[in-house]
C-alpha cells in the first residue's frame, strides 16, 4: 500500500523492491491524487483528494473494526487497546471537532484529560516529551511516569472507556459513504482496498505501508502517520516481516540528519533539546525527559555518554559532565519561524548548506525576501543556486520589485565537494548505514562538509581561546581534534564515526553497543542508537556482501540502527508464547532451550527476558518490560491506538481539512487543525477557509524522477534537463476544456501568494473527483524549477503559503488553492483581498484556533 | 565553475577534471550557443484506445539524411549508364553508321559518371573519406555495389573517351573499355532502384519488384533524349530519339505499374496522392507524355518537310520541337526521381505508412 | 564468444530514464537540446546519433480493462539498438564501417564510417543516424568498451527494476519466457515477446535486444513486422537485370536496326 508517496519516481532505487514483492505475487496499491509512474505499476490506482488521507485511513480502521477483521491476539497482547482512559476525556465526535482540554487563551491543548486511567503521566517513545516539564503535581520521583501498571485495563476490550472502543467511536461515522464524499474514492474502490489489505493481514500474511511527503507535509502531518499506525497495529503488521509503515526518505542520508539531527529540538539519537523551562540542572533535565519504565529510563547513559563525547576532560560528575554547556530551546526555531523572523529583521546571519530555500521552502518569495534583510549569508552547494543568486535573479527582481542595489546581504558561497568526492556514510530510509569512499579529491576550492565544519570550529576555537565570556565556554570546551590527513588536512570521517560509535574513555576501546554505555563518564558516545556500527574498531557500515553469500536478512550489507536490527519491534513477530505467528512469517522467537531470543534478525527486545515474564509490583527500568511486551520503547511496552502524550492535537488523528481547502469539512464544524501553525502577515495571505471563489482548484505539488528537489543536482546538468526541460502543470482534459488550456501552450497559475507561468500538459492521469454530486478538479505541479539553471521555469513554492503541522513544524506544501488560466499573464507576488481572509477566519469554532499572528521563537512553549 | 561549463560542452564535462574517453569522445560538435527551452507544436492528446495506433505520430523509422545531390545523382547516374548501354550496342553493331553517337555516348556517360561521383561525395558526411567507399566490396549493400560500379564505369568511359577511335592496340583496348562500360551501364543505370528498394522506407520497399525497371526505363528515355540533342545529325541521332521513345514510354508503363504495386497498402502510397512529392510524381508523367507527343510532333513535321523538301522552314521548326521535345523528356525524368525521392522521404515521416505495410504484409500478426 | 544481448522487460520498467543518463554519461555523449515535447513524459522522442537509449511513455487505456481502477495503463519502455542477427545496417554499409563483433552486437566504427547515410535508411527500427554536425552514422555499442572489462552495459547497470538485463543470449531468452509465462498468468494475456525468437521475426533473424511487451508493438514505436532490407536482394536484383538486359537488347536492337537501314 503506497500511499503519500510517488514511490517509483522519487525512490526509483528502492522500488527495484516493490517491483520484486509484486513478481513475487504482492499486490501493489497506490493511493494518490494523480496516476504517476507509481500508478503505472500498480495492480490499483486510487485517486483520492489532496489532503484527505486521514478521512480514508479512518475509514479503512472503522472497516476493519466493524468487519472484524483485526488480528485479535495482536491487538489485545501488544497494544494499549485495553487500557481505560480517563472519564472526563471528551472525543471530537463530543465537541464537533476539537477534543476536550482546549484552551483558548493558549491556544492550546491542555493534556490531562487524554490520560490513561490513573496514570498521572506517560512519556512517550517520541514525540513532545517536555509536555509534563513545566512541574506541578506529582514529580516526587526522579522520573515520571512510575504510577504506570495494567491495573486499569479491560482485557475484553468492552469497557466504554477502553481505548479500543474510545477509537471505535472515534471513527464511528467514517463509513464508506463518508469517505466518498470526503476523498471522492468511489464506495465500491474503497471496499476493494478494505478487502485487500485486510485479507492480506493476519497470521499467515503482512501489509506494508509506504509513504512519503505526501504524508508529512500537511497541517495535520503526524496524524496521517498516526492513523496509518493504527491501523497497522490493528491488523497485526508492526514488527513482522513484510509489514511495518516504512518512510521513503527524499534525500541520500536524510535519514541520518534525523538521527545526528539538523533539528533544532533535537540532539543526536533522538534525545530531546534541553528547553530553557526544565533544564535548569541535568538532573532537571533528565527529570523531564526519561521514562520511568521500559527503555527511555536508559536516558541517562545515553545523555552523560553524548556529553563526555562532546566535552571530554570537563565532563566530570561534578560538572554535571558539561550539560551546562550545551545551548537551551527557548521556544520554536524551526525553519519557518527563523524565515519569519529573518523578514522581520532579527535574523544577522545565515548558513544555507545543501538546501536551496529560494526554490525549495514554501512561500520561497518571502524566502528571498527575508535572505535580502540579512547581514550575510553564507551558501555552501555543488552550484550557484537560486538562493546562492537571490541578490541578483528571481522573479521579484524580473518584476522590477527589487535591484541588487537593493539588497545588503553579503553573500559568501562556497563550493562544496560531490558525494565521490569524499568518505562519508549515507543513512536511508530503512536506517541502513553505507560508507562511501572518496573516488576523486574535489575539484579547485570544494571541500566536504566535515572539512568546512571541522575548520569553522577550529578557528572558533583559536578565536575564542582567550575569552573569559561565559557564553564561549561551549567552544572551548568542546573537543575537536579529529586526525586530518592530505593537502586539504580533510579531517577523518571514520575518527568521526568512531565518535560517533562510541568508546570506552579509560583505552578508547570501541563499544559493541549501546548497552555498554554507562551513566558515569566512563564511556563517550556520539550517538547511541549508532553504537556498534564500528564495533570491534571495523568499520561494519561499510560491509557489502553480497545477499547470494549471507542468509535473507543480510545483517553483512551495510550496518543498521540499533543494533544492526533490520526490523524494529520484531518481537511482535511472535506471538505472546514466543512462537513465531506462522512459519511463512519467522522472524524471531523464544528458545526455551538455550533461555534466549534467536531467529533470522537480531531480536529487538531483552535477549534474555522469558515471554511469561511479568514484572513485579513497582518495577522500575528494564525490569518492568513485560516478556509480551514488544514496544519496549514507550513506557508501557504498547503499541499505541491511542497516544495519552507526546502529540499536541490530539491524542488520535482527525480529519481536518487542509488550511486552504475548497469544501467545508464534512464530518466536524472544526475546519482545520486547531493547533496548526499560522503566519498571518501581508507577506502570505491565505485563501478563505474554503471554497474561495478566486482559487477553486486544488493544486497539489510532485517531483519528477528526472529532478532532485529544488535544482542544484539536477537542473544544472545537460544529460538530466533535457530529460525534463520546463516547468509545467498537468491538468485533466476536462479541465483543460473548461479554462481553454491548450496541451504544450503556457498557463499562469495563481494562489494567494503570487502568480507563475508554466507550461500545461494535458493528462488523463489527473481527473476530476466527484464530492458527493460535485465536480472537484486538482492541477498537479512539480516544483523543481526556478532563475538560474539551464533551463528556467517558475517556481512552485512561489504560491505556497507559511502555514504547519503543530508537532513537527512541517509546511503544508503538498496542497493549496489555486487558480489556472491560460497563457502567459505575468507573474505577481501576494495580494491581500483586503477582505480579512489573513486570518484563520472560518477554519476554527469560536474560541478554538492559533491565537498568535505567528509562532514566536522567544514565547512559543512548544 | 559550473555555469560556464555547462553552458558550453553539452556533455557537461570539464576536459580539465574529466578525461574525454568514452566511445563517442570524438562525436565532432557543432559550437553553437547554449539552448534555451524550445517547444515543439503541441499535439493534440492520443485516443486512448485507438484501434490504430502509433507512438504520437514520430516515425518508427528515421528518414533518409540525403539532400537534392542523391536524386540529381540517380537522374546523371541513369544517363551515364543507358549511354555507355546504347555507345557500346552502337559500337557493335553500328560503329560505322553511328559512330558519332557511340563518341558523344561516351562522353556523356564519362560527364554523368564523373558529376555522379562529384554528386555523391558531396553528400557524404565526411566527404574526404570517399575512398572508403572502395574499402571492401559487400554484395549485400547495393550502395557498396553501385560504388564499385561507378567506379568502373568512371573508368571504362575514361579508357573509352581517351582511347576509343585511335589507331593500334589503343584503340582496340578503348573499344574494349567501351563494351566493359556498356556492360556496367545497365546495373548503373538500375541498381539506384534496387538501393532505394533495399530500405525500410515504405515507399521504396513496398514496390522492390517495380522499381529498379523504372529507373533503368526512365535512365534509357533520359540518355535517349540527351543524345538526341547531343549526337551529331544522322542516324545516330535517330537510333538516340528511339530509344528515348522507346524509354519513356516504358516509363510512363512501368511508372503506372509501380504506383500500382505500392499501391497495394493506401497509406504507403499516399505521398502519390497529394503534397509535394505527388505534384512532382504527376509532373513526371506529364513531362514524359509532353515528350512523347513532341517526339511524335517532331516525326510529323520531318515527315511533312520530307515530303515539301525544298522549302527550308519546317526543318527549324521540327528541330525546335525535338529539342521541346528532349527537354520536356529530360525533365520528367528528373522528376520522376525527385518525386521517388520525396515521396520516400514522406512515407518514411509517416509511422502509420511503415505500420500499414507491415501488418498487410504479415496478416496482422505481430 | 557466447552471445551477448539485452532482454528489456517493459512491465517493470518505472520509466526512470536512468538507462539514458548512464547511457550518456558512459559513452559521453552529448544532451539534444532542452525541448519540451508534450508528449507525456517523453521529451527525448527518438533514438538518434546521440541518444542510444531512449524511455517511451504512452497513455493508454488498459487492455481488457484490468491495471488501474481508472482503466488507465502507462506504458513504458526504454528502447535501444536491437543488434539484430540479420542487421540491415551492417548489411547496408559500403565502407564496411559495421562490423559484428566477438560478442554478436553491431559496432560502427567511427574512423571508418564516411557518412553515406545508407544505414540510417536500412535500420527496420530507426536506430542508427548520422549526426550533421559530425557526419558521421553513430548508434549503441552495446558498451563494446565495458564488455572489454568484463562489465556489463552502462544501461542495464543502471537500470533499478532489471527492466534491462544483460548477458548471453541463451540464458536471456529462456528467461524472457518464463517471465512472459509470468505476465500471461498475471491477468496480461495479450503480453508477448517482441524479436526473441528468430523464427516469429525472421525479417531480422531474432534480435539480440529483445523485449516483453504488455501491448501492440506499435505503441512503443516497434515495427510489428520489421525486415532487414535485404530480404529483397533476390526479387529487385532479378527484376533489375530482366531491366538492363532489356535495355541492352533494346539497344542493340535499335543499333541493328539502325545498321539494317
Amino acid at each position: 500500500m503506497i500511499q503519500g508517496s510517488n514511490f517509483a519516481e522519487c525512490h526509483p532505487v528502492g522500488f527495484r523492491w516493490v517491483m520484486e514483492a509484486k513478481r513475487r505475487g504482492a499486490t501493489v496499491i497506490h493511493v494518490d491524487p494523480r496516476f504517476t509512474r507509481t500508478s503505472a505499476m500498480a495492480d490499483l490506482h486510487v485517486p483520492i483528494r489532496a489532503g484527505t488521507d486521514i478521512a480514508f485511513l479512518g475509514g479503512l480502521i472503522r472497516f476493519v473494526i466493524e468487519e472484524g477483521r483485526w488480528f485479535r491476539e495482536y491487538v489485545t497482547h501488544y497494544t494499549n487497546a485495553g487500557a481505560l482512559l480517563r472519564e472526563d476525556l471528551r472525543d471530537p465526535e463530543d465537541l464537533d471537532g476539537l477534543f476536550s482540554g482546549w484552551d483558548p487563551q493558549q491556544g492550546r491543548y491542555e493534556l490531562e484529560t487524554w490520560q490513561y486511567q490513573g496514570v498521572d503521566e506517560v512519556v512517550p517513545a517520541a514525540g513532545h516529551k517536555e509536555l509534563f516539564a513545566s512541574g506541578g503535581a506529582g514529580h516526587q520521583d526522579r522520573a515520571r511516569g512510575r504510577t504506570i501498571s495494567f491495573e486499569h485495563q479491560d482485557p475484553t476490550l468492552q469497557h466504554p472507556r477502553c481505548v479500543f472502543q474510545v477509537l471505535r467511536r472515534h471513527f464511528q461515522r467514517y463509513t464508506p459513504e463518508m469517505v466518498e464524499a470526503t476523498c471522492g474514492v468511489p464506495r465500491a474502490t474503497f471496499l476493494r482496498v478494505a478487502e485487500a489489505i485486510t485479507r492480506n493481514s493476519g497470521r499467515e500474511r503482512t501489509t506494508a505501508f509506504a509513504y512519503s511527503v505526501g504524508w508529512t507535509q500537511h497541517s495535520v502531518g503526524v496524524q496521517y502517520i498516526r492513523t496509518a499506525a493504527i491501523l497497522q497495529l490493528l491488523l497485526g503488521n508492526i514488527g513482522r516481516p513484510g509489514g511495518g509503515i516504512l518512510a521513503l526518505r527524499g534525500h541520500a542520508s536524510i535519514q541520518g540528519s534525523t538521527d545526528i539531527p539538523t533539528l533544532y529540538n533535537l540532539l543526536p539519537g533522538y534525545i530531546p533539546m534541553p528547553h530553557d523551562q526544565n533544564a535548569a540542572s541535568l538532573d532537571d533535565y533528565l527529570h523531564s525527559n526519561e521514562a520511568a519504565t521500559a527503555w527511555w529510563s536508559e536516558l541517562p547513559k545515553y545523555v552523560v555518554s553524548l556529553l563526555t563525547a562532546w566535552f571530554g576532560p570537563q565532563a566530570r560528575r561534578e560538572a554535571e559532565f558539561g550539560f551546562g554547556l550545551l545551548p537551551r530551546l527557548t521556544g520554536n526555531h524551526s525553519h519557518l519561524v527563523t524565515v519569519a523572523d529573518m523578514a522581520d529583521g532579527k535574523l544577522e546571519g545565515y548558513f544555507v548548506m545543501g538546501e536551496n530555500p529560494a526554490v525549495g521552502s514554501a512561500n520561497a518569495g518571502l524566502q528571498r525576501r527575508a535572505l535580502g534583510r540579512l547581514r550575510w549569508l553564507v551558501v555552501r552547494d555543488l552550484v550557484l543556486t537560486e538562493t546562492a543568486e537571490f541578490w541578483r535573479q528571481g522573479p521579484e527582481h524580473e518584476r522590477g520589485e527589487t535591484s541588487p542595489e537593493s539588497i545588503d546581504t553579503e553573500v559568501f558561497f562556497f563550493p562544496a565537494a560531490a558525494h565521490t568526492e569524499k568518505d562519508g556514510s549515507f543513512t536511508n530510509t530503512q536506517r541502513l548505514l553505507q560508507w562511501h569512499h572518496k573516488a576523486v579529491e574535489p575539484p579547485g576550492a570544494a571541500r566536504s562538509e566535515l572539512h568546512f565544519m571541522f575548520h569553522l570550529g577550529r578557528r572558533l576555537k583559536q578565536r575564542y581561546a582567550g575569552s573569559s565570556a561565559a557564553r564561549d565556554r561551549a567552544i572551548q570546551a568542546l573537543t575537536w581534534d579529529y586526525p586530518t590527513q592530505g593537502p586539504h588536512q580533510d579531517p577523518d570521517a571514520e575518527a568521526v564515526l568512531a565518535e560517533i560509535n562510541g568508546y570506552r574513555v579509560a583505552d578508547g576501546s570501541p563499544v559493541s553497543g549501546f548497552t555498554e554505555l554507562a551513566a558515569d563518564g566512563s564511556t563517550a558516545c556520539g550517538c547511541w542508537i549508532y553504537a556498534g556500527c564500528r564495533a570491534e574498531g571495523k568499520n561494519q557500515t561499510a560491509r557489502r556482501r553480497p545477499a547470494a553469500e549471507q542468509r535473507w536478512v543480510a545483517p553483512e550489507w551495510g550496518w543498521a540502527w540499533p543494533a544492526n536490527r533490520r526490523i524494529l519491534y520484531n518481537r511482535a513477530s511472535a506471538d505472546p508464547q514466543g512462537r513465531p505467528w506462522s512459519e511463512r512469517k519467522r522472524l524471531v522467537w523464544w528458545d526455551s532451550e538455550q533461555g534466549r531470543w534467536v531467529g533470522h534478525d537480531v531480536p529487538d527486545f531483552l535477549a534474555d527476558r522469558a515471554p511469561d515474564y511479568e514484572p513485579p509490583e513497582g518495577a522500575e527500568g528494564l525490569a518492568a518490560i513485560s516478556g509480551r511486551a514488544p514496544f519496549i520503547m514507550q513506557a508501557d511496552g504498547k503499541g499505541w491506538l491511542y497516544a495519552p502524550s507526546g502529540l499536541l492535537d490530539g491524542p488520535l488523528p482527525t480529519h481536518y481539512e487542509p488550511q486552504e481547502s475548497i469544501v467545508p469539512n464534512p464530518l466536524y464544524a472544526q475546519q482545520c487543525n486547531p493547533v496548526r501553525l499560522e503566519w498571518r502577515r501581508p507577506d502570505n495571505p491565505y485563501a478563505r477557509a474554503c471554497a474561495d471563489p478566486r482559487f477553486p482548484l486544488v493544486a497539489t505539488t510532485f517531483r519528477l524522477t528526472e529532478h532532485h528537489t529544488a535544482g542544484g543536482m539536477s537542473r544544472w546538468l545537460p544529460w538530466l534537463t533535457e530529460l525534463q526541460p520546463a516547468a509545467f502543470c498537468e491538468v485533466s482534459p476536462e479541465l483543460a476544456a473548461e479554462r481553454g488550456l491548450s496541451h504544450g501552450g503556457w498557463a499562469t497559475v495563481s494562489s494567494a501568494r503570487g502568480a507563475i507561468e508554466l507550461r500545461v500538459l494535458v493528462t488523463r492521469r489527473l481527473r476530476p473527483l466527484s464530492l458527493a454530486g460535485r465536480r472537484v478538479h486538482q492541477i498537479a505541479l512539480p516544483w523543481h524549477w526556478g532563475t538560474a539553471g539551464l533551463t528556467r521555469g517558475g517556481s512552485v513554492n512561489d504560491l505556497l503559503p507559511f502555514v504547519a503541522d503543530p508537532n513537527v513544524n512541517i509546511p503544508e506544501s503538498k496542497l493549496f488553492a489555486a487558480e489556472i488560466q491560460p497563457g502567459r499573464r505575468g507573474t505577481r507576488g501576494p495580494v491581500p483581498d483586503g477582505t480579512g481572509h489573513m486570518d484563520g477566519q472560518g477554519r476554527d469554532l469560536p474560541g478554538a484556533g492559533p491565537p498568535l499572528a505567528q509562532p514566536d521563537q522567544r514565547t512559543s512553549k512548544t | 565553475m559550473s555555469g560556464p561549463l555547462s553552458q558550453t560542452d553539452r556533455r557537461g564535462i570539464d576536459p580539465a577534471l574529466g578525461a574525454l574517453i568514452g566511445e563517442a569522445a570524438g562525436m565532432r560538435l557543432a559550437d553553437r550557443p547554449a539552448d534555451g527551452v524550445r517547444t515543439t507544436t503541441p499535439r493534440a492528446l492520443p485516443v486512448l484506445s485507438e484501434p490504430d495506433p502509433t507512438y504520437y505520430d514520430l516515425p518508427p523509422i528515421k528518414p533518409p539524411v540525403w539532400v537534392w545531390a542523391v536524386p540529381a545523382y540517380f537522374f546523371v547516374g541513369g544517363v551515364a549508364g543507358a549511354a555507355s548501354v546504347l555507345s557500346g550496342a552502337c559500337q557493335l553493331l553500328a560503329p560505322r553508321r553511328a559512330e558519332g553517337l557511340v563518341r558523344r555516348a561516351r562522353q556523356l556517360a564519362l560527364a554523368g559518371d564523373v558529376a555522379g561521383s562529384a554528386l555523391l561525395v558531396y553528400d557524404l558526411g565526411r566527404p574526404s573519406r570517399f575512398l572508403h567507399m572502395l574499402r571492401v566490396l559487400r554484395p549485400t549493400s547495393p550502395m557498396s555495389v553501385g560504388s564499385w560500379l561507378l567506379a568502373g564505369s568512371g573508368a571504362a568511359n575514361t579508357a573509352a573517351v581517351l582511347l576509343g577511335g585511335r589507331p593500334g592496340l589503343a584503340g582496340r583496348l578503348g573499344g574494349a573499355a567501351g563494351l566493359l562500360a556498356a556492360g556496367l551501364g545497365g546495373p548503373l543505370a538500375g541498381y539506384t532502384g534496387v538501393l532505394l528498394a533495399h530500405t525500410v522506407v515504405p515507399l521504396w520497399s513496398a514496390g522492390h519488384r517495380a522499381l529498379p525497371p523504372l529507373f533503368v526505363a526512365s535512365a534509357a528515355g533520359s540518355a535517349g533524349w540527351a543524345l538526341a540533342l547531343l549526337a551529331p545529325p544522322g542516324p545516330g541521332r535517330q537510333i538516340a530519339r528511339r530509344l528515348a521513345v522507346g524509354g519513356t514510354a516504358a516509363e510512363l508503363v512501368l511508372g503506372r505499374a509501380w504506383e500500382r504495386t505500392v499501391g497495394r497498402v493506401p497509406r504507403v502510397a499516399r505521398p502519390l496522392r497529394a503534397g509535394r512529392a505527388a505534384r512532382l510524381w504527376r509532373g513526371s508523367q506529364v513531362l514524359a507524355a509532353g515528350a512523347l507527343l513532341g517526339a511524335g510532333l517532331a516525326v510529323l513535321a520531318a515527315r511533312r518537310a520530307a515530303s515539301r523538301s525544298g522549302r527550308g522552314g519546317s526543318r527549324g521548326s521540327g528541330a525546335v520541337v525535338q529539342g521541346v521535345a528532349s527537354a520536356l523528356g529530360l525533365l520528367g525524368s528528373l522528376a520522376l526521381r525527385w518525386a521517388v525521392f520525396q515521396g520516400g522521404r514522406d512515407s518514411a515521416q509517416d509511422a502509420r505508412a511503415t505500420f500499414h505495410l507491415q501488418r498487410a504484409r504479415s496478416g496482422g500478426a505481430a | 564468444m557466447s552471445q551477448k544481448g539485452f532482454f528489456t522487460d517493459t512491465t517493470v520498467c518505472i520509466g526512470c530514464k536512468a538507462c539514458e543518463v548512464a547511457c550518456k554519461q558512459w559513452n559521453q555523449l552529448p544532451a539534444d537540446g532542452y525541448e519540451l515535447s508534450a508528449l507525456s513524459y517523453d521529451n527525448t522522442r527518438q533514438l538518434g546519433a546521440s541518444t542510444w537509449r531512449h524511455v517511451s511513455f504512452m497513455e493508454r487505456a488498459a487492455p481488457g480493462g484490468g491495471g488501474a481502477a481508472d482503466g488507465l495503463a502507462w506504458l513504458m519502455s526504454s528502447d535501444v539498438c536491437k543488434h539484430c542477427a540479420r542487421a540491415g545496417c551492417l548489411e547496408a554499409c559500403p565502407t564496411g564501417a559495421i562490423i559484428r563483433t566477438e560478442h554478436d552486437s553491431v559496432y560502427v566504427q567511427p574512423d571508418v564510417c564516411n557518412g553515406c547515410g545508407y544505414c540510417v535508411v536500412s535500420c527496420p527500427f530507426g536506430v542508427i543516424d548520422r549526426r550533421e554536425d559530425d557526419g558521421r552514422a553513430w548508434k549503441c555499442t552495446l558498451c563494446y568498451d565495458r564488455l572489454q572489462d568484463g562489465l556489463e552495459p552502462a544501461c542495464a547497470k543502471a537500470c533499478p527494476t532489471d527492466s534491462i538485463q544483460f548477458g548471453p543470449l541463451d540464458l536471456l531468452r529462456w528467461r524472457a519466457r518464463e517471465r512472459l509465462a509470468e505476465v500471461q498468468a498475471g491477468g496480461q494475456p495479450q503480453a508477448h515477446l517482441y524479436g526473441a525468437d528468430p523464427d516469429r521475426q525472421p525479417g531480422t533473424g531474432g534480435l539480440n535486444a529483445f523485449f516483453l511487451l504488455a501491448d501492440r508493438p506499435e505503441l512503443y514505436n516497434l515495427p510489428p513486422d520489421p525486415q532487414a532490407p535485404s530480404v529483397h536482394a533476390g526479387a529487385s536484383w532479378g527484376s533489375m537485370a530482366l531491366a538492363a538486359i532489356g535495355l541492352a537488347g533494346a539497344a542493340l536492337g535499335l543499333a541493328a536496326w539502325e545498321a539494317g537501314a
